[in-house]
């Protein structure tokens, strides 16, 4: 394989802007790592190409000369998706972030995929509509990066992910070719290469352009907040407001630990005494909230609720969702680091997950905090350590391991949005088949057959070093 | 098929499941398939995969073969029938998930959903006889798709029998899961040909407590459009359709276009959205509750489209729907999934098979034009011939398209040759 030369770089400087290529290591730097800041490897140069002629030239030139790259939308990702792995060249799209069309009559909306998520709903609001998937970073993250991981949000419990709201896929394969994949109308003609590349975490190529499905504001909400003296009341109440036919818009659950650093931080008024809080959110007509709200406190409070508030106003509702947003941000006072999981359990293992957490934090003797998307049981464990101690580093990654582990005993998922990535590829083989993960590769080689985008995310390589700690095991579908 | 061949396959099958599973076609199935074979689990069906592979034996898995019977122009040679494999595996009401053997209809599958008032929101014309790998490859849909989507949004999770005969599966039982690549989405829609599906994992959802249902007549497809539009952009509906006069006529309503506005909720949302319709399309028409609401809605779910000696349908952007159906002329009788964008649609009058291919023709270039496309649904033999079942995809698309079934399906066995491009 051929590195980054100056040859490649006079030819990148024909089909590039001047200011476009970094190769200067101390500008690089702030390159080496996503939100996954565990490890870190800065690219050789960085590319930030204007458009989709541009991507395709580089990519072909890369590829003239057998050289790997990782795409990059706004770093924001949390599982390594774009750490540079036997990848020399990063690919950044911040720079392709123009919405081409929006088109009410037709609830489509063509963007680049560099354009930040927020701002398409941004853009269209004003005239009644969203953008269903918000992920907790939409202010940064962009629409690559969402098709990228699949990305969901508090709202997916009722909205449903981003391969819900994607019709269409520009995208400029490994070779430098441009194929145009879906389209506007709701079916499509012949295989779902939509859907395959959504998720795909950059392997397939870089998607330059995508036509996204807009949706209806709803007319009103309501957000509910409901404290329980501890987590098995807060996930029986989960429980039973789905089993009572409630689809919340969105169902949210912090624990003490995280109620209190965020009370610290920002001081919203939660009650720092409780065991857990749900926020739940209610949306739809007006004529029919009062009721389904109505409905909400009255299971919470057969649940085991000690108290359920009603926001008054829009204020108030904004405060409590400021709240749930920022947890992340407040832990930090806590503690100088912190490592987050990502597993997913059926609903119904909630009470039990929460029991292993709580077990896992006391037999590793780390703090371990929990906020979490409540309604499809997707974990936010947040693992509190200190880098500067290497034992707690090593338990603090050993903690993580052995939640994940758990969530699949439990019949669940390794990530609910994060992705793979390069933080749980030695996990993979815990959760798929042999036979599973060689379709998975079949798959990416349709796009990638040299195995040159984002290279050494999502499959385990054979031959690396993956420590399986757990016998394989076929998981019941 | 040759006679050695035959008697080989025969044999075959017979050492594999025992010659009590393995049968004649029955009506539409010849058209699917020369023989059947009953097997009773995924063991059997990955020893039939690698014994068809070894002797490059056509397959394709079979439940009503409606679908089957009009993709294909001539038979494969084996099909799979999926009616032995038709179990619930996992039903937890409070995860809102269900997984089943794809031999299942999605009528027993609602069946047994139906008292923890739960459902699969999705409605196929005749749910009864619709199973689950028919729903998602051959990607059934019907009017609950404005607000529930259809089977690729509703399934997170895919098992099935691929080449060699390995079992793969994708997904799994929760509904936020991104680990992998996302499966589910290529066996939605493939018609079988790159594995056999053996089992899924869906959402589901709970039934809505009340369902009405506004009919509304009109003298003109333009208005019934315009009005459906204006519905669609005021209420959250659970669905929207129009129908031309000759499907209209089902409900009682003669000449004139049919707008069936669908509505859910508790009992203070019914009331506003029948208000609320009645104030912005007047007081013409009839609104209907409880069970004339349901089989009025069962009625336009169940128009059978595979009946017709000629059907397709056609997707554009939901605002284009209009205009296109328009200009396809007054005979053509339609159902449309207004918000959608989607429609089925038969051509009016006799048809010789030229004239068929030569509407069929016109239709596409006018659904391409409105950066749509159009599949059949069901064609008679005799004009089945002259006219591609599918569009064609764009060359770079179809380009990833040939070699995904050329990864998926080396031995080419998987309901070869009738799928987009001649894949």
């Amino acid at each position: 394989m051929s590195t980054i030369d100056r040859k490649l770089l006079d030819e990148l400087r024909q089909i590039l802007d001047g200011d476009a290529i970094v190769s200067r290591a101390t500008e690089l730097k702030v390159y080496e790592c996503d939100g996954w800041t565990v490890e870190k490897s800065a690219p050789e140069v960085l590319l930030l190409p204007r458009s989709t002629a541009q991507l395709s030239a580089v990519l072909a030139a890369l590829h003239r000369r057998g050289i790997a790259f990782v795409p990059r939308g706004a770093g924001t990702g949390l599982s390594g998706g774009c750490l540079p792995v036997n990848a020399p060249a990063m690919i950044c799209t911040s720079r392709m972030n123009r919405i081409l069309e929006i088109d009410f009559d037709n609830r489509r909306v063509e963007a680049e995929s560099g354009v930040v998520n927020l701002h398409v709903t941004n853009a269209v609001k004003s005239k009644g509509f969203f953008y269903a998937p918000d992920p907790s970073s939409q202010v940064a993250c962009t629409i690559g990066g969402n098709i990228a991981e699949n990305s969901g949000g508090p709202h997916t419990l009722k909205y449903g992910v981003t391969t819900h709201h994607v019709l269409a896929l520009e995208v400029v394969l490994p070779d430098g070719e441009v194929v145009e994949l879906g389209g506007p109308a709701e079916e499509r003609c012949g295989y779902d290469l939509v859907g395959a590349v959504i998720g795909a975490e950059g392997t397939a190529g870089i998607v330059t352009r995508a036509t996204l499905k807009l949706m209806r504001t709803p007319e009103n909400h309501r957000t509910l907040l409901a404290t329980f003296p501890d987590a098995d009341s807060a996930t029986r109440a989960v429980s039973m407001i789905i089993a009572s036919g409630i689809v919340p818009a969105a169902l949210e659950m912090m624990d003490q630990l995280i109620i209190r650093a965020v009370e610290d931080a920002f001081n919203v008024g939660l009650p720092r005494d409780a065991g857990a809080v749900l926020i739940i959110e209610l949306e739809g007509l007006e004529a029919g909230l009062t009721a389904y709200a109505d409905a909400v406190a009255k299971t919470a409070d057969l649940a085991g609720a000690s108290n359920v508030r009603l926001a008054r106003d829009e204020a108030e509702s904004a405060l409590l969702w400021k709240a749930r947003k920022r947890a992340f941000g407040a832990v930090g006072r806590l503690a100088p680091n912190y490592a987050t999981q990502d597993g997913v359990v059926p609903r119904t293992c909630l009470p039990r997950i929460l029991r292993v957490i709580a077990d896992v934090s006391h037999r590793y003797d780390l703090r371990i905090g929990n906020v979490f998307h409540a309604g499809d049981g997707n974990l936010h464990p947040i693992i509190l350590y200190d880098e500067r101690q290497p034992d707690q580093v090593r338990r603090a990654i050993d903690a993580g391991r052995e939640i994940l582990k758990a969530c699949i005993e439990m019949g669940g998922s390794l990530t609910g949005e994060h992705g793979i990535g390069v933080e749980k590829i030695g996990e993979m083989s815990l959760m798929f088949s042999f036979d599973a993960l060689r379709v998975m590769t079949e798959l990416r080689h349709v796009f990638d057959p040299m195995e040159r985008s984002n290279p050494g995310k999502v499959i385990p390589q054979p031959g690396t070093c993956v420590e399986v700690a757990a016998p394989r095991r076929q998981v019941p579908i | 098929m040759a006679a050695t061949a035959s008697s080989n396959l025969a044999k075959g099958l017979n050492s594999i499941v025992g010659a009590d599973r393995v049968r004649a076609p029955i009506d539409r199935e010849a058209r699917a398939a020369d023989t059947i074979v009953e097997p009773a689990s995924v063991e059997e069906i990955c020893e039939i995969v690698r014994m068809c592979e070894a002797d490059r034996i056509a397959l394709a898995p079979i439940g009503a073969a409606r679908s089957l019977a009009e993709i294909r122009r001539s038979p494969v040679a084996l099909g799979i029938s999926m009616a032995r494999l038709a179990r619930i595996v996992a039903y937890e009401p409070d995860d809102m998930t269900i997984v089943a053997e794809s031999g299942i209809t999605v009528g027993k599958l609602n069946a047994a959903m139906a008292p923890a008032r739960q459902r699969l929101p999705v409605d196929p014309c005749g749910p009864g006889i619709t199973t689950l790998g028919s729903l998602i490859g051959a990607a059934h849909s019907g009017p609950l798709r404005l607000s529930e989507g259809t089977s690729r949004d509703l399934l997170i999770g895919v098992r099935f029998v691929g080449h060699g005969g390995s079992v793969v599966h994708g997904g799994g039982r929760v509904v936020k899961n991104v680990a992998g690549y996302d499966l589910m989405k290529l066996m939605g829609d493939a018609f079988g040909t790159l594995g056999i599906v053996t089992e899924a994992t869906f959402k589901v959802r709970p039934i809505p407590s009340d369902y009405c249902l506004a009919a509304v007549p009109y003298a003109g497809a333009a208005d019934a459009f315009a009005a459906a539009c204006i519905l669609n952009d005021s209420l959250p509906l659970t669905n929207l359709d129009i129908l031309s006069p000759a499907l209209a006529a089902r409900f009682n309503f003669t000449d004139q276009f049919l707008l069936l506005a669908g509505f859910s909720g508790n009992p203070p949302e019914i009331g506003y959205q029948a208000r609320r319709i009645r104030d912005l399309l007047g007081a013409r028409g009839e609104i209907l509750s409880a069970d004339e609401a349901i089989r009025s809605y069962e009625l336009l779910r169940d128009i059978d489209f595979y009946s017709a000696p000629l059907a397709a349908q056609i997707a554009v952007p939901p605002a284009f729907l209009a205009r296109v159906l328009e200009s396809f002329g007054n005979e053509t009788e339609f159902r449309a999934h207004a918000g959608s964008g989607v429609a089925q649609i038969i051509p009016g009058g006799k048809s010789s098979a030229e004239a068929a291919a030569r509407t069929v023709a016109r239709w596409r270039e006018v659904a391409r034009a409105a950066r749509g496309n159009l599949r059949l649904i069901a064609a008679a033999p005799a004009i089945r011939d002259s006219i591609e079942f599918f569009d064609t995809p764009n060359p770079g698309a179809l380009a990833l398209m040939r070699r995904l079934k050329a990864a998926f399906d080396p031995a080419g066995i998987f309901n070869p040759g009738c799928f987009v491009g001649g894949i």
